[in-house]
């Protein structure tokens, strides 16, 4: 890397008390060559450090290890936590993963299997037909969810992340609006579920022994599992805004209640709802506790699927599961937020 | 644009009573503000007029007709809030759109209608902004607009200047003076400024504690209040102790001619600048001083101990420590009616 300084030094001559901040972690005298490692933005830095180095101040320990020591442990943090999935990523077009590194590219397999687009007997003898992949998806979609865990588990967490809606924002709009008798009462209810999945499980399933493993059962139950975040996500958005004064104008205004509810006050709190509901879906789906005491017939939920599956020989089928998981994530919270942005702006 | 009657407005939320047998019209066409300290009962008026609180007793009446129980959204009151509430999922065109959307008026007509009010706040250009984009000033006329929008029979203002700074208020007081005549709308204006109350009211009622204590041009609650309260709350005063009779008011430190035929023991209101430095039955030792560009405003203490505030031209104002000579315009004092 070529040094700047030279050049630099001139140019910024003037500013260099300016940019003290930046210049005092990247000090050249005393930090060594640390600064060079860095961006062309902390070599900037570097130069405006060489000029004011003669202050105590900036040799401080925090001074000059502050910066470099944050970014460091930010940046192994975050690789230590992203390459399990960026490898998992990448084994799960693998054909085969015995040894260090998956080998046997490329293969859908596995992929095909999650989508439920293949039984597990075919995947063996499988070979890459993408047009079938498509057409099957394009024809039946709804047939899918039949047979992938994945599906089960995502239209399930959609179910239940649609009776959180119906349930949470009315009950977080009464706890940030009203003050009424029961308002703690509630308020402690709605955060009630946070208890542990398997204990709702339990309970679920010794109240309502009929309902186990239906899909109604399971949509149930992760709605309620999932609720606080739901409330908690929207209270707090209602609570940041000026809701009695925003209620009372569109009233003013002429909007009935539900008109002013459903035209002003949800979409106001759009941004919490999105998040609260991008939240749920994401925990609902890979609810592991509850799926596994309440679970009884059809597909297995996906946090059920990973686990028989973790240990097995298809434990690539595991890695494109937690793939397609992933995917899907990112997918969905990117499609909320934009298109949650869009429809909450027709009055 | 309506007349407004709170005949014995009564509001109890539990153990207290928010307003107290609230009476008070406001003629159509005319400004009425209301003003108080904070829990005075102002805002709650403000409600009840609006229709989001219902009194326990009495009765709210636009021009004939009893409102009382009708729900504020077929009221056809205009609210502005000191927060604008302005609805942030709506660009600025679809917030003023958004009255008349409610009222069912075709969408050519209330886009018009939108745009000419924008227009007449000389904020047209901010028709496809976001609100949450805007400075406050502009906020607040978008929140008049829609206010207006709905061409309302009242509009109801709460606080709306409070939060923005001194210069763009007063500019704004003076521009909402001359709209809200042009506009021709029956007006109550809620705010705890009683220097704002007075240059945009035509009449000011002074509430505490629930009660209303003096309704009244501004001018005749600055120079006459109605009792210690008000007298108090709206403008400076002193406050000072005398004795009446005979045509003089006996200060025990010094006489003066009394402005009315009062007798008895009474409280007389002496404004700052009734009082004039110079020879004067009443001599005072000056103990602070508070420039403030066009005067200074001077605390001295009379002989039994009593301060009085004091305007003074900053060319003759005395140092603290200087013994004065005051003089009381008599014509500029009044006497408390005895309670």
């Amino acid at each position: 890397m070529t040094d700047p300084a030279t050049d630099d030094r001139t140019d910024n001559d003037g500013d260099a008390p300016t940019h003290d901040w930046s210049g005092s972690d990247a000090d050249p005298a005393a930090g060594g060559g640390s600064g060079s490692d860095g961006d062309p933005a902390t070599d900037g830095g570097t130069v405006t450090g060489g000029i004011t180095s003669g202050h105590a101040w900036q040799r401080s320990p925090s001074a000059l290890l502050g910066r470099p020591l944050v970014t460091a442990i930010f940046l192994s943090t975050f690789a230590f936590l992203v390459f399990p999935v960026v490898v998992t990523f990448v084994a799960s077009f693998a054909r085969e993963w015995t040894g260090v590194l998956p080998s046997g590219f490329v293969t859908f397999a596995h992929w095909e299997q999650v989508l439920g687009l293949a039984s597990y007997e075919d995947a063996a003898n499988y070979s890459l037909r993408l047009g079938e992949v498509l057409r099957a998806l394009t024809e039946n979609p709804l047939a899918a969810p039949g047979k992938s865990p994945l599906f089960r588990s995502m239209w399930l967490a959609l179910g239940g992340v649609l009776v959180n809606l119906v349930v949470g924002v009315p009950i977080a709009y009464a706890v940030a609006r009203y003050e009424f008798p029961g308002r703690d009462l509630l308020n402690a209810f709605a955060v009630l579920p946070l208890a542990p999945g398997i204990i709702l499980g339990v309970a679920f399933l010794r109240a309502f022994p009929e309902l186990s493993g239906t899909d109604f059962g399971l949509i149930v139950g992760y709605s309620l599992l999932k609720a606080p975040f739901m409330v908690m996500a929207v209270q707090s958005s209602f609570e940041s805004m000026p809701l009695r004064q925003l209620e009372e104008s569109a009233r003013s205004l002429g909007a009935s209640w539900p008109r002013t509810f459903l035209s002003v006050i949800v979409p106001n709190a759009r941004r919490g709802i999105i998040s609260g509901a991008i939240i749920c879906w994401a925990l609902a789906a890979a609810e592991f506790n509850f799926s596994y005491i309440v679970f009884s017939r059809g597909a297995r939920p996906l946090a059920l699927f990973l686990k028989a599956n973790i240990s097995n020989s298809s434990f690539l089928t595991t890695a494109a599961a937690v793939s397609v998981f992933f995917l899907l994530i990112a997918a969905v919270t990117a499609a909320l937020q934009l298109l949650g942005n869009r429809a909450f702006t027709t009055g | 644009m309506a007349e407004i009657t709170l005949d014995g407005v009564t509001k109890r939320f539990g153990e207290t009573t928010a307003v107290d047998d609230v009476s008070l019209t406001v003629a159509d066409g005319e400004i009425l503000g209301v003003v108080g300290p904070s829990g005075c009962g102002k805002t709650t008026t403000l409600r009840t007029v609006a229709g989001f609180e219902t009194p326990t007793e009495g009765a709210v009446c636009f021009d004939d007709e009893d409102v009382t129980r009708v729900p504020p959204e077929r009221r056809n009151v205009g609210l502005v809030f000191q927060s604008y509430a302005l609805f942030d999922n709506m660009t600025v065109r679809e917030n003023v759109e958004f009255g008349p959307k409610m009222q069912g008026v075709s969408k050519r007509e209330r886009v018009e209608r939108a745009m000419d009010l924008l227009e007449l706040l000389d904020i047209d250009e901010l028709a496809d902004r976001d609100p949450t984009t805007l400075s406050g000033g502009q906020q607040q006329r978008v929140g008049l607009a829609r206010a207006l929008a709905i061409e309302p029979r009242i509009l109801l203002l709460d606080e709306p200047m409070t939060g923005l700074d001194a210069q763009l208020k007063t500019h704004l007081q003076q521009e909402m003076v001359g709209l809200l005549e042009d506009l021709d709308v029956t007006v109550l204006y809620v705010t705890h400024d009683q220097t704002e109350a007075m240059v945009m009211c035509d009449r000011i009622a002074v509430m505490n504690d629930g009660v209303v204590e003096q309704v009244g041009t501004p001018d005749a609650v600055y120079e006459r209040p109605a009792n210690d309260f008000v007298a108090d709350f709206v403008g400076t005063s002193n406050r000072l102790a005398a004795t009446a009779s005979d045509g003089r008011l006996d200060f025990g430190h010094a006489t003066t001619p009394a402005p009315n035929g009062d007798e008895g023991e009474v409280t007389v209101v002496v404004r700052p600048e009734a009082f004039e430095v110079g020879a004067g039955p009443f001599s005072a030792t000056v103990s602070e001083r508070f420039y403030l560009g066009e005067h200074v405003q001077t605390i001295a203490e009379l002989p039994d101990g009593e301060s009085v505030t004091l305007r003074i031209d900053p060319t003759e104002a005395p140092s603290p420590g200087e013994q004065v000579s005051l003089a009381l315009d008599t014509d500029r004092v009044h006497v408390l009616p005895q309670s």
